[in-house]
């Protein structure tokens, strides 16, 4: 079997907190716990950023842990999925406008799914991240896409600006 | 909350005075902004006698240095590094870079002019 | 004298519910010194409070201090608020904030208890004690109408009455609770596993606890009586509703479990008491007053002594409030209990000490 498949059935999770009110936290932790459960669809939380493929966040970013969380987000293997877990990682919140956040990890890596709430219910986590299932899996698809240039194979024996060729690149069904 | 207004020069006294380890609870320094000076207040609470609030309270100039209570609280340095942070004052031995980063502006708890 | 190393631990790690930064020196394997950076959740909800946000406001934003004890947030914030404004809330307005507190730390207990086990190794004891959480999440939910972020108390008494529909099955699923919890004790105190892990670990003596100002069940596990539900009859009365404390004297982080589960018996009892005496009266005082004066409120979040200083000026806004969180008392105990312990029995440390990073740095 592929390796694909596996990360189908099995994606791995890490959590950051990005400054929360750990009230978003405390429900991550509850859908692992029996009740919710989810590891049934084969997820375990895992500490280390470069085993994991979807990333919870919750939090409005704080000053001092942006620089974590770009680098956490650096060090995942391709392909990953962010989602922001409840209304101030989504937009900043309560918090949007105080001195110390930034108000919403978007500004700094791209998000896949948001999900709302204050704090976010275990039902709605659990959706977003079987949502971020689906865009893990077309990541997957298009990552395994072959790249095709759009420019014409050179015939002359000229120089390449490589600039132009940068701009250029496509993806083909 | 029973007030005891000092000095900047006598509060390190009056605290060494008070303060017993076994009697009482460091709990937490405070700063006012008053616009012109700053109130730093100094909380102990009494094991014994419960609800019983002891502040300690000066009123200096934003540029005075505060002298330090760690050598006779030893758990006073968390308080004292969030104020040196937040409120932009000078304590004894306190390194600014705690609680903000060392580039921000430091004392937004301060009135804006 | 051998060589030392440096291990890093966070600001990410398996083990941190949020992030937090330990760097230990280590001799082999024993710790010798310890520094944490502890502020990376600095939000400045302080500032915001006195300026972005009107006073009634300000109940609902301290509440989003800390998920954890969200509602002994807004509910000190409240007291010193009535504090300011003068008036007194209606009896069955303090019962009904008693009521929620209680329930709050139950479910903060257990988590506590839950991530002590996963961090020991206990995989299947941090699913059970998660299992058997969940019933204080549902009644939580029936009372205040949210899981976490309750929104409940606010600036002259409660948002919202409780049924006496409500109230039954509160009693209900206490009675099954009950024999869960002997349980649960019976695993943490006997299981010889975990007590490989956690007996001796982590241990303060009380001269200790007392030289270093510990507040919460990490004083009472070390056997230093404090806890402010002992203190403050005027404010809510948790004596008429019987409450006890609970000591250890081991100071480790056995002796804090145990300081936790007997306090969770003590929660149950208030919380049977609150119900079998709700006094019947009006929820909320009115009052068109602007906040005057000075006041100080101190309130037993389940983390211990939650300090609130506020000082208003006639206005809607506040001139200043300041807030002082359990484990902002416990930062420099928490730094000094590591030393001449293993590394290896690090995370189990750290869940014990229920550290609220977020309440710290606020």
């Amino acid at each position: 079997m592929k390796l694909s498949s596996f990360r189908k059935k099995s994606p791995w999770i890490l959590h950051y907190n990005a400054g929360g009110c750990n009230g978003c936290d405390i429900e991550i932790l509850a859908c692992l716990a029996p009740k919710y459960d989810i590891e049934r669809f084969g997820m375990i939380n895992t500490g280390n950023p470069k085993q994991s493929d979807i990333l919870l966040v919750t939090g409005p970013v704080t000053k001092r842990s942006r620089e974590r969380l770009v680098e956490i987000y650096a060090q995942m293997p391709e392909p990953k999925v962010v989602v922001s877990c409840g209304v101030c990682a989504c937009t900043g919140g309560v918090f949007r406008g105080m001195y110390n956040c930034e108000g919403g990890i978007d500004q700094y890596i791209p998000v896949d799914v948001y999900v709302c709430g204050c704090g976010t219910r275990p039902e709605q986590i659990i959706d977003g991240v079987i949502q971020a299932l689906a865009i893990l899996e077309k990541k997957t698809k298009e990552l395994e896409q072959s790249v095709r240039l759009k420019k014409e194979p050179v015939k002359e024996d000229t120089q390449l600006n490589r600039r132009n060729i940068a701009g250029e690149i496509i993806k083909t069904a | 909350m029973k007030r005891i207004e000092t000095s900047i020069d006598k509060v390190k006294t009056d605290i060494r005075d008070f303060y017993n380890p076994v009697l009482h609870h460091f709990m937490v320094i405070n700063a006012v902004d008053l616009g012109e000076k700053i109130e730093v207040q100094w909380f102990f609470c009494d094991y014994a006698h419960p609800c019983e609030i002891t502040a300690f309270c000066t009123q200096i100039q934003p540029d005075i240095e505060i002298p330090s209570i760690r050598d006779i609280v030893s758990s006073a340095w968390v308080a004292e590094a969030e104020l040196v942070d937040l409120m932009n004052i000078k304590i004894e031995n306190t390194p600014k870079g705690f609680v903000l980063e060392p580039d921000f502006e430091s004392g937004p708890l301060r009135k804006k002019k | 004298m051998g060589k030392q190393y440096e291990i890093p631990l966070g600001a990410q790690h398996i083990s941190l519910l949020e992030p937090l930064h330990f760097k230990f020196t280590t001799e082999n394997e024993k710790i010798v010194d310890t520094t944490a950076n502890i502020f990376y959740v600095h939000r400045g909800i302080e500032q915001a409070c006195c300026s972005k946000f009107k006073f009634r406001q300000v109940s609902f934003v301290v509440g989003r201090v800390c998920g954890l004890c969200s509602i002994s947030h807004s509910t000190a914030y409240s007291q010193v608020a009535e504090k300011l404004v003068k008036i007194e809330i209606p009896r069955r307005a303090k019962y009904l904030r008693m009521l929620v507190i209680e329930l709050d730390r139950i479910h903060s207990h257990l988590l506590c208890l839950s991530h002590v086990a996963e961090n020991s190794g206990f995989e299947a004891l941090f699913m059970k004690t998660m299992q058997y959480r969940e019933f204080s999440m549902e009644l939580l939910e029936a009372v205040c109408g949210n899981r976490i972020q309750y929104d409940f108390s606010i600036v002259g008494g409660v948002a919202r009455d409780l049924k006496p529909a409500v109230g039954q099955m509160i009693l209900e699923r206490l009675k099954k609770f009950k024999p869960q919890l002997d349980e649960l004790v019976d695993i943490y105190e006997n299981n010889w596993t975990l007590s490989l892990k956690n007996k001796g670990a982590g241990a303060i003596t009380k001269e200790d606890a007392m030289r270093l100002n510990v507040v919460g069940p990490f004083a009472r596990a070390a056997g230093l009586a404090i806890d402010v539900r002992n203190e403050t009859e005027d404010l809510l009365p948790w004596k008429e509703v019987g409450f006890e404390m609970v000591l250890d004297t081991a100071g480790d982080v056995h002796a804090r479990n145990m300081v936790r589960l007997h306090e969770l018996y003590v929660s149950m009892r208030i919380i049977e008491n609150i119900i079998a005496r709700l006094p019947e009266s009006a929820l909320i005082t009115e009052t068109k007053a602007f906040p005057d004066g000075e006041a100080v409120v101190r309130i037993e979040a389940p983390r211990g002594e939650l300090f609130y200083y506020a000082k208003g000026n006639k206005t809607q806004v506040l001139e200043r409030l300041k807030i002082k969180a359990p484990t902002f008392s416990n930062v420099s105990a928490m730094v000094e209990a590591f030393k001449g312990n293993e590394y290896g029995s690090v995370p189990a440390i750290i869940a014990s000490y229920d550290p609220c990073l977020s309440c710290t740095s606020r």
